[in-house]
């Protein structure tokens, strides 16, 4: 119970546990830790209280979703609560409509998922393998689940050697850096992971207010289901821990509240996951991180005070197949690899970057640049590696499902595809207009969908480098893509994308019908701003030349060109690299097969998991949508009843 | 006052050139404005075409409608060249010629002389105002220093201000107008040598009240409104003029505005020489840059007979649902309607009202696109109108996807060049700032007199929402209105990405802005409180009283005297008049004759103002049926005007001092009926029982070849009524902002 008391040094304890109820129109449900300082404060105003989560069961036809395979029924509605401003932080009245002071940026609700044993994904045999478009990204047997297969059974998940033993085949970053070698010593056997050095619930940091872990937490989590789903969710200046496949789905695991830093975004690691340790990164709207171990309650905090990057994160992300290293996003438009044990130090980005020799000749300044390679030798302190990207906001970022290339989108209206291993641009595509605000890959690497502030959704294929389809049907801006792995085949994929409308998309492509749109913009007459990509590769040669020179002088020199993919680093690059922004008419428009308001708030989140859809709005909501019953045998495996969730494709 | 010691006087960047700035350490000594300060690092000469000229707009008074439209029109590249190049210099110099020659009485007088609606000096500008020590329970004094209004008070005190008065319409050769005045209050602007200062658009105000009634009183107006009242104006004024000088006119073609690149545009502004013309009287630059036209497709339900009729725009009104984009808007106003019950649509292939399906799309896209997001709309319940709070989110740039299959260009790319914002709780008061993306100095906040740098992302914060009772944030009642969408191509975006520095900007200014507080008041928790611009709390705004926008810049205590108009003067084109005592008693007499003169002065003008319609109308159409359906309409219009202006005062006076939806009726006011905004024809207003009796007049009247919707489509409604199928098959130029469907905003 002591959790429960403010840690953080301030003069009032008081409004936080406060018993009182005081509310506009709904109760809230009694504060679940009285501490037994009531705040009586001034009628009207004083500090909100702090309440407890609340779960409802709406029912009825607003509710359900129908689509071919049948009806989608809202099962639970978890409403997180919002924390009250910390005391320090009290929010005053403000008075100036037009106040110009810029508070840090904030988002709505999003979802890190982690099952312990996650049953297997769908069936291997629905994605190719080893199509010979694949087959240059080397894209290893199972799709995004990579991490899942070595470690099906339960008995040697707790390692994650038995991983790295089956990766061996496939580079993964920093690989041929010898000074990015793990150290030996470190406990790889059994469970001795590294731990982060700080308790954060006996923390006297500034940065954690307070952090409330369940009464029963040992508990509930010996009892737990193993293939039980459990969810990280940021909610204002909190994190909650929520196990929602528990009965209790409310009470949360632990709840931690951070001062006034706002966690943007977050990550658990996929292959260190276990039983009895998680490695979990947030980023913060303050620019800080913090790696999170939540079942042994430890926490070490990197870039404190911005010392690498003061800009705030708005993506992170483990590298594939990594223990160590993650990639955070900053909004002033760098991608940041981070090693979890390292100390931060001041960084200056380094001279030697061939980057930014000799290719600078006159041309506009090139958007892509090494700060620091993953090739240096110095690596005793953080960042690993540095990337500038943009000069604007970098929106989501989205590993390949083999590791090997990273999707990067910006306020800039780019996709950046990046061969992530080799630190090269691969292709930049450009939304019809506005920003890119999320991205997502096909399971089986082959398109990269985007979705943006013209409420558009779209399909990217690698392969053909195009654009192949726009998807038409939101009305307002796209916040969130995922795949549906449970109802994607060779031919078929079915992918959901949530946005500002408050609505939920769910869209079905097959190849057959992007095969058309090829054709036709093919035959698609030049405009004077907007071009179609098949023009003849002279003329767009001369009509990007600047860009492409600059842009392909990158690749020229990407270290460790001697990779195993061999996809025409050195010399002439493969292709293209900036593509021109496709006409509406010359498009394909693919329309949404079910579109459904599923929110009175914006939706910030989409996860699809084996049972169910999950959304997450700005406020709070966490809906999970049941799949359809009459379905059943549709979905690939039904052997068990347990409501096991599979963090595919969240 | 620590305020002031952080930064020395010393270091104030140069607002007026020459005049050096007093470097003692007087603690009076003007503090560095942020704009100052933002515009510390500007070297080199001050640009001729007006680009890097940034002069705050005194309030006369609930004038923020005018002065948020006009700082938009300014910042619009094209349209502030023309305004300035028109008439061209060509034609001015033989003008000068032709005058020299001319009789005394061969042209009009000038009118600069009237007597004035707008006092000058005028001593109730809020930021003029005389402060009253504050009372007891006031504001800190550290607060009011900090406080948009003091600030606001400071920008004018700060100087120099351009005093509007006298017209130079006289130079331009033409009558005195809106849009003289408009290019009076440009040109004094740029013929400034600071850079900064704020200018009083006394005359322009003065105009624009007497020749529109609905602007005369101090209320609150709609700033969209003035927008569509101000382009039509201007056309009208220039197309008068050219008509009154055919001499020197090579007549155009009156059917398409002449389509010409930005480019070309832009040069030939700059070379002060029209390619179109020889004479260099070009009157379509206002259609060039902000009309569009769209077409609307009614496909007749019995006989499935598929009419199509073109209309011209200036605008278009959009309207709103919650959580939307404006691309969703948009596409939402090109959707199919359903013509049903009493919006039937006449068919002419089967000879009646029938049910049939419509809708609207784009086949010329304006390269201004001015997006009003009707935000105020009559709901039955209330009996009025009322503000729509709905989160719309714009991006910063746009691509239209309900555009005709033949429409050229149809992937234009926009970007968002300027944002209306409208703060207040209701349409009846509130106040109007403009945000304003410059050419190289980043986006500007214009609040009447303040001109303050904001951050890239700031623009974004007025997407709305519902406000959220109990939450003590006034910015909860700020929400974009209009806002100006420019053709760009995907190349000057990417140039000006690369320059573009991300976060950059909000870092240095954060830390710019703790500087500027820092120490300011060690009993204000929240500094980034003080870092505000504007305007009045929160509970203010929602009782005001609509001719106290007065309150935006209200009480300060030593209201400085405006500085004497130093060296900065003298190249200014309109000639300062220094405030007098003796002036103001001189005001009290001229206000009484003021009022008698200004009805007679009314009269003539509407009189004078319809027979040169006429003759322009004859002129121009050369087409004696179209002449009569104008008569007739006209004669339409009149009774309707009539009519409207006995609904209107009801109106106003029903929702207590509701200038604004009281105005709408009269808006068309000594117009020509084809000229103005399509009206309130919507459901909505019937049942209002104001709706111009447009439920029971129009089954009765014969309809051809109607589309109407029953909407905005004022126009098309008075063309039908006339029964005239040549007006349609015509392609008139009509001007409109066009909007539709159910939701009545203010237009």
């Amino acid at each position: 119970m002591n959790g429960h008391l403010e840690l953080h040094d301030h003069a009032e304890d008081g409004p936080e546990g406060n018993l009182q109820e005081r509310c506009c129109n709904v109760l809230p449900p009694p504060p679940r830790y009285p501490n037994g300082n009531l705040y009586t404060g001034m009628p009207g105003g004083g500090p909100l209280l702090e309440t407890n989560n609340t779960l409802e069961h709406p029912t009825g036809p607003e509710y359900q979703l129908v689509v071919g395979e049948g009806t989608y029924v809202l099962r639970d509605d978890l409403h997180l609560a919002t924390p009250p401003p910390h005391p320090s932080d009290a929010p005053q009245p403000n008075n100036n409509p037009l106040a110009t002071n810029m508070g840090l940026p904030t988002v709505g609700t999003k979802l890190s998922s982690a099952t312990i044993t996650p049953r297997k994904p769908p069936s291997h045999g629905l994605f190719r393998i080893a199509t010979a478009q694949s087959a240059r990204s080397n894209i290893p047997p199972s799709i995004q689940e990579e991490a899942q297969s070595p470690r099906s059974d339960a008995g040697s998940i707790t390692n994650g050697f038995g991983s790295a033993s089956y990766y061996n085949h496939t580079p993964t970053f920093g690989d041929s850096n010898d000074a990015l070698r793990p150290a030996p010593a470190k406990g790889n056997k059994k469970d001795q992971r590294a731990k982060p050095k700080n308790n954060i619930v006996k923390s006297n940091s500034s940065f954690v207010s307070r952090v409330i872990p369940h009464e029963a937490l040992q508990k509930r989590l010996a009892e737990r289901s193993l293939d039980g789903l459990m969810m990280f969710a940021n909610v204002n200046r909190a994190l909650v821990w929520l196990d929602l496949t528990s009965e209790t789905k409310t009470e949360n695991l632990t709840k931690v509240l951070f001062t006034k830093a706002h966690a943007l975004c977050h990550d658990i690691n996929e292959i260190t996951k276990s039983s009895t340790h998680l490695d979990m990164i947030l980023g913060f709207n303050t620019s800080d991180i913090i790696w999170y171990e939540p079942i042994s309650q430890k926490y070490a905090r990197l870039n404190k005070n911005g010392m690498i990057n003061s800009s705030p994160v708005s993506s992170i992300h483990w590298l594939p197949n990594k223990e160590n290293l993650f990639l955070a996003a900053h909004m002033d438009g760098s991608l940041v690899v981070y090693d979890k044990e390292k100390e931060d130090a001041e960084f200056i980005p380094e001279e030697a970057s061939p980057t930014e020799n000799g290719h600078e000749n006159g041309t506009p300044k090139n958007k892509f640049r090494i700060k620091k390679s993953v090739q240096s030798k110095i690596q005793k302190t953080n960042p690993v590696a540095a990337y500038s990207v943009s000069n604007m906001k970098i929106n989501d970022v989205a590993f390949s499902p083999d590791g090997q290339l990273l999707a990067v989108v910006c306020d800039d209206g780019c996709l950046t595809i990046i061969d992530f291993l080799h630190e090269h641009v691969r292709d930049i595509y450009r939304a019809y207009y506005g920003g890119m605000l999320c991205v997502t890959w096909s399971p089986d690497g082959r398109y990269v969908l985007t979705g943006g502030q013209d409420d558009l959704v779209s399909i990217w294929s690698l392969v053909d480098q195009a654009l192949v389809a726009r998807c038409v049907g939101h009305h307002s801006w796209v916040t969130d893509i995922k795949f549906d792995p449970w109802r994607c085949d060779e031919r078929n994929y079915r992918f959901g994308s949530v946005g500002e409308d408050g609505r939920l998309l769910l869209w079905d492509f097959s190849v057959g019908i992007l095969g058309r749109p090829k054709a036709m913009s093919m035959s698609v007459r030049n405009r004077a701003s907007v071009t179609s990509h098949h023009v003849p590769a002279s003329n767009r040669k001369e009509s990007h030349s600047t860009m492409m020179g600059r842009l392909r002088s990158n690749s020229d020199r990407a270290p460790g060109s001697a990779d195993a993919n061999g996809d025409g680093v050195d010399g002439e690059p493969q292709a293209e690299m900036v593509h021109a922004v496709d006409s509406m008419r010359s498009t394909a428009v693919l329309p949404p097969v079910m579109s459904k308001i599923v929110d009175e708030h914006p939706l910030s989140w989409l996860g699809f998991a084996e049972h169910c859809i999950i959304t997450a709005c700005k406020d709070g909501h966490v809906r999970e949508w049941d799949r359809p019953k009459e379905g059943a045998e549709e979905t690939v495996e039904e052997r068990r009843t347990s409501k096991s969730l599979s963090p595919t494709g969240l | 006052m620590s305020f002031f010691g952080k930064f020395k006087p010393g270091s104030t960047p140069s607002q007026s050139a020459g005049a050096a700035q007093a470097a003692k350490k007087d603690p009076n000594a003007p503090v560095p404005t942020h704009l100052e300060k933002h515009l510390v690092d500007v070297l080199g000469p001050i640009r001729p075409d007006g680009s890097d000229k940034f002069f705050g707009f005194e309030n006369y008074g609930s004038t923020c409608y005018c002065n948020s439209i006009i700082q938009c029109l300014y910042y619009s590249a094209p349209f502030r060249e023309n305004v300035l190049n028109f008439p061209s210099k060509p034609f001015l110099d033989a003008l000068a010629e032709e005058t020299a020659n001319l009789p005394p009485n061969g042209r009009p007088k000038p009118m600069g002389r009237s007597p004035s609606t707008t006092p000058y000096p005028n001593m109730n500008s809020p930021a003029r105002k005389q402060t009253q020590p504050t009372s007891p329970g006031g504001a800190k004094p550290e607060e009011s220093k900090d406080a948009p209004d003091a600030r606001k008070k400071l920008a004018l005190a700060a100087g120099p201000v351009l005093d509007m008065v006298n017209g130079d319409s006289y130079k331009y050769g033409m009558d005195e107008s809106l849009f003289t005045s408009l290019k009076d209050i440009f040109e004094a602007i740029i013929g400034h040598q600071s850079r900064i200062g704020v200018v009083s658009p006394h005359k322009f105000l003065e105009i624009l009240r007497r020749d529109n009634e609905m602007f005369r009183s101090a209320m609150h107006q709609d700033a969209h409104e003035f927008l569509n009242l101000l382009l039509n104006q201007v056309v009208d004024n220039v197309e008068l003029f050219s008509k009154q000088h055919p001499d020197v006119m090579i007549p155009q073609g009156n059917g398409g505005a002449p389509e010409k690149g930005l480019a070309a545009a832009m040069s030939s502004a700059v070379a002060g020489a029209h390619p179109v013309s020889a004479n260099g009287l070009d009157t379509h630059w206002v259609h060039d840059l902000f009309e569009g036209l769209l077409t609307s497709e009614t496909r007749c339900l019995t006989c499935e007979n598929t009419s199509q009729r073109d209309e011209a725009f200036l605008d278009l009104s959009v309207d709103l649902a919650a959580h939307t984009s404006v691309t969703s808007c948009l596409r939402k106003f090109s959707e199919e309607e359903m013509l049903c019950e009493r919006n039937k649509f006449h068919c002419d292939n089967c000879g009646g009202l029938q049910e049939a399906e419509k809708r609207m799309k784009i086949k010329r896209l304006p390269r201004i696109l001015a997006l009003h997001l009707k935000r105020f709309k009559y709901t039955e319940d209330l009996q009025r109108l009322q503000k729509l709070f709905h989160r719309v989110v714009y991006p910063f740039h746009l691509r239209l996807f309900n555009t005709t299959e033949d429409a050229e260009d149809s992937d234009r790319l926009y970007e968002l060049y300027a944002v209306v914002v409208h703060i207040g709780g209701g349409p009846y008061h509130g106040h109007y700032v403009s945000i304003i993306k410059t050419q190289d100095r980043g986006w500007l906040l214009f609040d009447d007199e303040l001109v303050e740098p904001v951050d890239k992302s700031y623009v974004l914060n007025f997407f709305g929402g519902e406000p959220i009772p109990g939450l003590q944030d006034a910015k909860q009642l700020a929400c974009a209105y209009v806002l100006f969408y420019q053709e760009t191509t995907l190349e000057a975006v990417l140039k000006e990405q690369e320059t573009e520095g991300g976060l950059h900007p909000v870092a240095s200014r954060v830390s710019d802005a703790e500087t500027f507080n820092g120490g300011l008041s060690p009993t204000k928790p929240d500094l980034r409180q003080t870092q505000t611009v504007t305007t009045p709390i929160l509970e203010r705004m929602e009782f005001m009283d609509p001719v106290a926008h007065a309150e935006t810049a209200p009480d300060n205590a030593a209201l400085p005297v405006r500085p004497p108009f130093t060296t900065a003067q003298p190249t200014a084109p309109m000639s300062p008049v220094l405030p007098g005592k003796s002036k103001k008693e001189l005001k009290a007499e001229e206000k009484q004759r003021k009022v008698a003169e200004k009805e007679r002065l009314k009269g003539e003008e509407a009189k004078r103002r319809e027979a040169s319609a006429r003759r322009v109308e004859a002129w121009k159409k050369q087409d004696e049926e179209l002449k009569r359906v104008m008569e007739e309409s006209k004669m339409t219009a009149a009774e309707e005007t009539k009519k409207r202006g006995n609904e209107g005062s009801a109106v106003s006076e029903k929702v207590g001092g509701g200038g604004a939806g009281g105005a709408l009726g009269r808006f068309r006011h000594g117009s020509m009926s084809l000229r103005g905004k399509p009206k309130l024809f919507g459901k909505d207003r019937d049942v209002s029982g104001s709706g111009n009796g447009n439920g029971e007049k129009l089954p009765a009247i014969p309809q051809r070849q109607a589309t109407v919707s029953g909407v905005h489509e004022g126009v098309a409604r008075e063309r039908e009524r006339n029964g005239d199928p040549a007006v349609e098959e015509k392609k008139v130029k009509n001007r409109f902002s066009l909007g539709r469907k159910k939701s009545q905003g203010l237009t």
